[in-house]
């Protein structure tokens, strides 16, 4: 279509017409830095605003949020935390609704996992590897064959880990939150991908829930179905929800205009226009979901175990308990491997949809696999009515290998010589130490004696600068919500150890992800390390890390940036080789070197990736903020951990919703440049 | 409408009727204006806005006149063609036809009957059965087969699976992709996949073709064996089809008349030998300068009154014969020929005035019309 | 087709539901509700003393009562909460430490009650490492001698005051108002788990630093690292409260069991069981030593420690 852009030489920019023509210069080429730097009135505008901050803080010394502009949140919160105790067992919501959802989730798990256990270790190899190698296609391709191998090696080595109970219970719920997760967030994402008023509704309601930290929901869910298997699935289907949605309303959004259009003009209505093309253009999108979904749900294993989930989880924080490591990783290993297999045989399914739009139809490779199907569920019916007769319903105990203490032993050897072995340099600890005092301590003190005032002006700035008013509005409202809840001075000590970690996280992402991207060999070794650092669970690695630097706020930060490195170091490397390869023959051409290319073509253009990859620290980084504070980080997430601990929502709550300002305000400060990247 | 023109294209085509019984226009549209932007619809209301131009009325009002106060008729069996370059309006034209972009004002008839007025279900059987479309980007859905995607438009009318599927299997013959029918969209060309466009669009057997610049993404090898295709398919059943295209080559090749349309409005309707022979004004003339006038002008154009004894010499042509088939006559005979019709002496060519046709001279012996900026619907008088 | 294709695996989904339905249908609804059927759920808290608690009795139970236990991993403050619902039946090892629950489950609602002491003591305190007290034995007189020594126990966290490693957030505890009521110049950090508190301990320990830090007994701990206690005030009854103003140490804990009412009335001979069960500091840092400090199997500690003190626990079995 042609229509309302017309006299330009628009043509030649593929990006679709902005409806706001402002924004197009900006993206100009300078022709110097510096100069458009200083003529910039909204340089100007950060400028004054930074210099306001320093002044202030210098001449106040104190950043306390006043007094009379706050209000008691906690006495509320007390008396919510009291009825919802008192009226648990009686009041009609309870009775009606809550406790429906909790019985359903709790009956739905209950009976797979019987069935899980009735199939004993042999069915569930055998069914288990049966449904991954059915997923991957169903016959002697090698993805079919692949993708079975995969199941068939997780379930033996989880069995030989001697995790097999654990992980049928993990893998149990697993199932039941992923298909709810998928199903919730499917329909919430045809509800926003069809309507825009759902969209618009819905929207900030997932941008939410992206930097909301679990555990800050975890206490409300335990007040409301109290602990156990229910509240762990509610948790983890909010958790993880949220992606299957956004791709899904996504990929319905950017289903071909064309081939709906056609749909159009054959006269379809709008049902059959939704059902018969735009769904199934947007089932791509949906398997990303889908597969973004899993992980989620994967990463909720050990958050679950806290409100009584079991599996995996409960033997991960169990494990750490007694410091022992190597149960621990072995746990965790397990739920990687898990991850693994879900992760392989969805995408292996993914492909075929793929290849759908690439083969041709043949009716008997519809009926043969349907056969196989149906062969599956007969061969579960079977397994579940036979399968602990013949083969005993545990794992067989000389079929074990244990690594657990020499893996103990080799980290204890590990973290002992980094932490204060290394000669001259000293050791992590020192490091750690040191950072703390050259970084963090006088990021904290500038933070907490800026006057707020002075800090919200600077926040609406940067708002106003990278994105619009609407930003910077933001960014002062969620301030303020934190002020006013008196949680002032906490959150600014959050705050430093959040930009501290942010500004690691950038730094040591970048830089592994230009080296991911021009170096092969460094992307072969990093790609199964940033797996593995990105699906286990963040509780393994916390007690090395305090054996490295010790109990602080160092190490909440470290244990951060192991966290959220990986995405930063993946979307940086994506951007770098994704750079247009006519730039990179150009400069080629023009005889530039490998630096030069790096800097002058490379980063540049890959600018835009770069601010994504800023986008989605700020959110991970910000979500190992409770986490941290399970190490000495302090602050808001030891607020909220005592909160959960404690079972105390006046004190948990609060915190976790000033977590999530700071969140909002970080995201938005760094949003929109991206999301105009994204266009 | 001029009575010339409609004279012309219906003298043309009168063996092509195969849909319309009726004699109107198949399509008539009359004052049709397409605005996008803020409070559209008072753009064509008030008379004041006319003067503008597109920049000076995105200027004052933000809105932009995609299409501007058009009128034209499409009759029964032609080829219309819709020409202009890209962000002229004719995508949006063609697609206000079915109302898939809502007019902002204007009348629309099918057949005699109102479109715009139609309700959503009338909309829809207008859709499903009198019109289909036939797009740029194919508009294919990937995770049908090939047949699947033929036999779309009969799903959408609710027609029974067996019998939809045997429909389409007939269409994919007739576009020529026999044996491609359980293939998917991916594993085919890009001409292979406009076929499959076009073979759904037939399946429906619409009383008109709608194809909205349905070749330019195609090589130009292959766009010339697809034109051929459509010129084949017209020749076969006569169908009544609007083509958008911004390529001239293409217009001339397929149209029977062409609409040419510039920032919305349509400067010049007329067949491709009035377009080419009497250009409306210099933006046509700029457009057509390159095309070979030999091979679209008919001697028709080039005779001069018959001298003396050349009336009785020289080979017989008919008028409507191309200046380049004369030109190969002349050459040939090495004397003038004479342009006849019914047996009547209309006039001689020869040497000259065939060169002058060639030359491109002859314009100017055309009293030209000022030809007026506002640009409404301006007819050129056959000479 | 695709359509069809899905219709396939909608039949095999729907087939295999089918199968679980009927394999598995009667499972569910007993499980359900926790209490009601034979298998007695024990609140198992995170720390090592409880997983001794919890694997004696379960092995126990198991071996000579024939009871399925099932043992579930949560804290203090939810274990009260499950306590109440009946999702789990007993918790071995409660250290008074949400008194808040305690009194709305235990007097208001009287869904929950008291299965007796535990036997075990459990005391609370601040701790140096005696290393350090060696050379500074002025220390172990009185908190008040804290002060003169507080620079030793600077770190980059504590900036000018010395550090004071708190305990995780789930303990009993108001070190961090004692230290402002006591004026004493040390910072109050507190730990976010037990596990990270064990490991920063066992970090310093080695590396022979000077720490305080909250510390208690029974801790399996104590067999691998050496700590005294630095006195503090006196505890009175109802000293520590409202933690604001409190200026005392801890009280001395009788560990207390607590059962759901209904398990406990349940004329069970597992729940009789339970309400015997009664030992002491030794026998449980014994297990747990086994489990924490080398390593072994909860299980296997507890048979261990079964073989080896029959005359103990047979006393806890119920009579017919």
């Amino acid at each position: 279509m042609s229509s309302p852009t017309l006299t330009k030489g628009e043509a030649a920019n593929p990006a679709p017409s902005s409806k706001e023509p402002a924004e197009a210069p900006q993206e100009a080429a300078p022709p110097s830095a510096l100069a458009r730097f200083l003529g910039n009135p909204k340089t100007l505008a950060l400028l004054v605003a930074a210099l306001v901050v320093v002044v202030s803080a210098l001449v106040t010394g104190d950043g306390t949020w006043p007094r009379s502009l706050t209000a008691d949140v906690e006495s509320p919160l007390n008396d919510l935390d009291n009825w919802l105790v008192d009226n648990r067992d009686s009041h009609w919501i309870f009775l009606y609704f809550l406790l429906h959802i909790s019985n359903f989730a709790q009956a739905a798990y209950d009976t797979l996992l019987s069935l899980l256990e009735s199939m004993s270790y042999v069915g569930v190899i055998v069914v288990g590897t049966l449904i991954a190698w059915a997923a991957g296609g169903a016959d002697r391709s090698r993805r079919a064959l692949r993708t079975g191998g995969t199941a068939l090696a997780v379930f033996v080595v989880c069995g030989a880990l001697d995790v097999w109970e654990p992980t049928m219970e993990t893998l149990a719920l697993m199932i039941v939150s992923i298909i709810l997760s998928a199903l919730l967030g499917a329909l919430l994402g045809l509800a926003s991908g069809v309507s825009d008023r759902f969209e618009k509704i819905l929207r900030p309601v997932f941008d939410t829930m992206q930097v909301m930290p679990a555990f800050a929901y975890l206490l409300p869910l335990v007040l409301m179905f109290d602990i156990g298997v229910p509240s762990a699935l509610i948790a983890t289907v909010i958790y993880a929800a949220p992606p299957m949605a956004r791709l899904t309303s996504l990929g319905l959004r950017q289903a071909d205009p064309t081939a709906l259009e056609a749909a159009t003009s054959l006269g379809a209505d709008s049902r059959q226009r939704l059902l018969t093309a735009r769904l199934p253009l947007a089932r791509k999108q949906m398997m990303l979901g889908l597969n973004q979904t899993i992980m989620m749900c994967l990463s909720m294993v050990v958050l679950a175990s806290l409100i009584g989930a079991g599996g995996l989880g409960s033997e991960v924080y169990e494990a750490l308990g007694a410091l022992k490591i190597g149960d621990a990783l072995v746990a965790g290993v397990a739920v990687v491997l898990l991850a693994v297999l879900l992760d392989r045989t969805t995408a292996a399914a993914g492909e075929r949809l793929d290849d759908v739009a690439t083969t041709s139809f043949s009716r008997a490779a519809a009926q043969l696999r349907l056969a196989v199907w149906g062969g599956i569920a007969a061969l579960t019916a079977v397994f579940a009515a036979v399968g602990t007769a013949v083969a005993g319903d545990e794992w067989p105990e000389n079929w074990v290998v244990d690594f657990t203490n020499s893996i103990d032993t080799a980290v204890n050897w590990f973290t002992d010589h980094l932490g204060s072995g290394i000669p001259l340099l000293g050791g992590t600890i020192t490091w750690a130490e040191g950072f703390t005092e050259i970084v963090l301590n006088p990021l904290r003190n500038g933070l907490q004696t800026t006057p707020w005032w002075a800090l919200a002006l600077l926040v609406a700035v940067i708002g106003w600068i990278v994105g619009t008013w609407r930003a910077a509005l933001t960014g002062v409202v969620c301030l303020a919500l934190i002020g006013w809840m008196r949680l002032w001075d906490v959150a600014m000590d959050t705050l430093s150890q959040v930009l501290a970690g942010l500004v690691l996280t950038v730094v040591v992402g970048v830089l592994v992800g230009v080296l991911c991207a021009r170096v092969e060999r460094v992307d072969k070794i990093m790609r199964p390390v940033l797996d593995t650092m990105q699906t286990m669970p963040q509780f393994v690695y916390l007690i090395p890390v305090i054996a490295l630097v010790g109990q602080n706020r160092t190490g909440g930060i470290l244990a951060a940036v192991v966290y959220a490195a990986p995405a930063v170091i993946r979307i940086t490397a994506q951007g770098l080789r994704h750079v247009d390869p006519a730039a990179m023959e150009a400069s080629n051409s023009l005889g530039a070197t490998g630096m030069q290319q790096l800097f002058g073509v490379q980063l540049p253009l890959a600018r835009k990736s770069i601010l994504v990859a800023l986008n989605q620290g700020v959110v991970l980084v910000l979500s190992m903020v409770v986490i941290a504070g399970l190490i000495g980080g302090g602050a808001l997430g030891y607020m909220v951990v005592r909160g959960l601990s404690k079972g105390d929502l006046s004190q948990g709550f609060p915190a976790g919703i000033a977590i999530v300002c700071l969140g909002i305000m970080l995201d938005r400060l760094s949003q929109p440049a991206a999301k105009r990247s994204r266009d | 409408m001029s009575e010339t023109a409609e004279a012309t294209a219906a003298g043309e085509h009168e063996n092509a009727h195969e849909h319309g019984d009726q004699a109107g226009p198949a399509i008539s549209v009359r004052n049709l204006w397409k605005v996008f932007g803020p409070k559209a619809d008072r753009i064509p209301r008030d008379a004041s806005y006319a003067e503008l131009s597109q920049s000076e009325l995105r200027e004052r009002t933000g809105c932009t006149a995609a299409v501007r106060d058009v009128s034209f008729d499409v009759h029964q069996g032609e080829v219309f063609v819709v020409m202009g370059l890209s962000g002229s309006g004719k995508s949006t034209l063609v697609r206000c036809l079915t109302r898939l972009i809502e007019p902002t004002a204007g009348s629309l008839e099918f057949n005699g009957e109102d479109v715009i007025g139609m309700g959503a279900d009338a909309l829809r059987e207008l859709r499903r059965h009198r019109a289909s479309m036939v797009f740029q980007n194919f508009g294919l859905l990937p995770h049908r087969t090939v047949v699947d995607n033929v036999a779309y438009g009969l799903e959408i009318q609710g027609m029974a699976k067996a019998e939809r599927r045997e429909r389409a299997a007939e269409m994919v013959a007739k576009v020529g992709l026999d044996g491609l029918g359980e293939r998917r969209p991916g594993q085919l060309s890009g001409g292979q996949q406009q076929r499959v466009g076009l073979a759904r669009a037939l399946a429906v057997d619409p009383e008109v073709l709608l194809f909205d610049e349905p070749f330019s993404a195609l090589d130009p090898l292959i766009r010339r064996d697809m034109q051929e295709e459509v010129i084949r398919l017209h020749r076969e059943e006569g169908r009544t089809m609007v083509f958008i295209t911004h390529d001239l080559s293409e217009a001339l090749r397929l149209g029977d008349r062409i609409a040419l349309m510039r920032d919305g409005e349509v400067v010049q309707l007329g067949t491709p030998e009035e377009i080419v022979a009497n250009p409306a004004d210099d933006y046509v003339r700029d457009f057509v300068r390159d095309v070979p006038r030999e091979q679209v002008i008919s001697v028709r154009r080039a005779m001069r009154p018959a001298e003396g004894a050349e009336a009785k010499t020289g080979t017989e042509v008919a008028p409507d014969t191309l200046v380049s088939t004369a030109i190969e006559t002349v050459a040939r005979t090495g004397e003038h020929c004479r342009v006849v019709e019914d047996g009547r002496l209309l006039g001689v060519v020869d040497h000259a005035s065939l060169l002058i046709v060639v030359a491109g001279l002859d314009k100017d012996a055309d009293p030209e019309d000022a030809a007026p900026e506002d640009g409404t619907e301006r007819e050129v008088a056959a000479v | 087709m695709r359509i069809k294709r899905v219709s396939t695996i909608g039949v095999a989904g729907v087939g295999l539901l089918g199968v679980l339905a009927l394999t598995t249908g009667c499972a569910a609804d007993t499980k359900a509700s926790g209490g009601g059927d034979d298998k007695v759920v024990l609140a198992e808290p995170s720390w090592v003393g409880a997983t001794a608690n919890a694997a004696v009795v379960k092995k126990l139970l198991e071996d000579e009562l024939d009871v399925k236990v099932e043992a579930k991993q949560m804290d203090e403050p939810v274990a009260f909460d499950a306590l109440n619902s009946g999702k789990a039946d007993v918790i071995l090892e409660d250290w008074h430490g949400v008194p808040k629950k305690q009194k709305k489950y235990v007097e208001e609602k009287k869904t929950v009650v008291s299965g007796g002491d535990l036997g075990v003591v459990g005391h609370i305190g601040w701790f140096v490492p005696k290393y350090y007290a060696d050379k500074h034995p002025d220390i172990l007189k009185s908190y008040k001698n804290l002060n003169k020594h507080y620079k030793d126990f600077k770190t980059s966290e504590s900036g000018d005051l010395g550090h004071f490693i708190g305990a995780a957030p789930s303990y009993s505890q108001h070190d961090k108002e004692l230290i402002k009521n006591l004026g004493l110049k040390f910072k109050h950090i507190p730990s976010g788990a037990e596990a990270a508190q064990l490991k920063e301990l066992k970090r310093l320990y080695d590396a022979k630093k000077p720490f305080l830090t909250y510390w208690w007994e029974p801790q399996w701990m104590n067999e691998k690292i050496d700590l005294v206690e630095v006195p503090l005030p006196k505890y009175t009854k109802g000293c520590e409260v409202p933690a604001s103003e409190a200026k005392c140490g801890y009280e001395t804990n009788q560990l207390e069991k607590f059962m759901n009412k209904d398990f406990a009335t349940g004329d069970s001979k597992a729940a009789e069981f339970i309400k015997n069960f009664h030992w002491s500091t030794k026998d449980q840092n014994e297990v747990a030593g086994m489990i924490a400090g080398k390593k072994m199997d909860p299980e296997d500690a507890a048979a261990k420690w079964i073989k080896d003190n029959k005359s103990t626990w047979e006393k806890w079995i119920p009579k017919d």
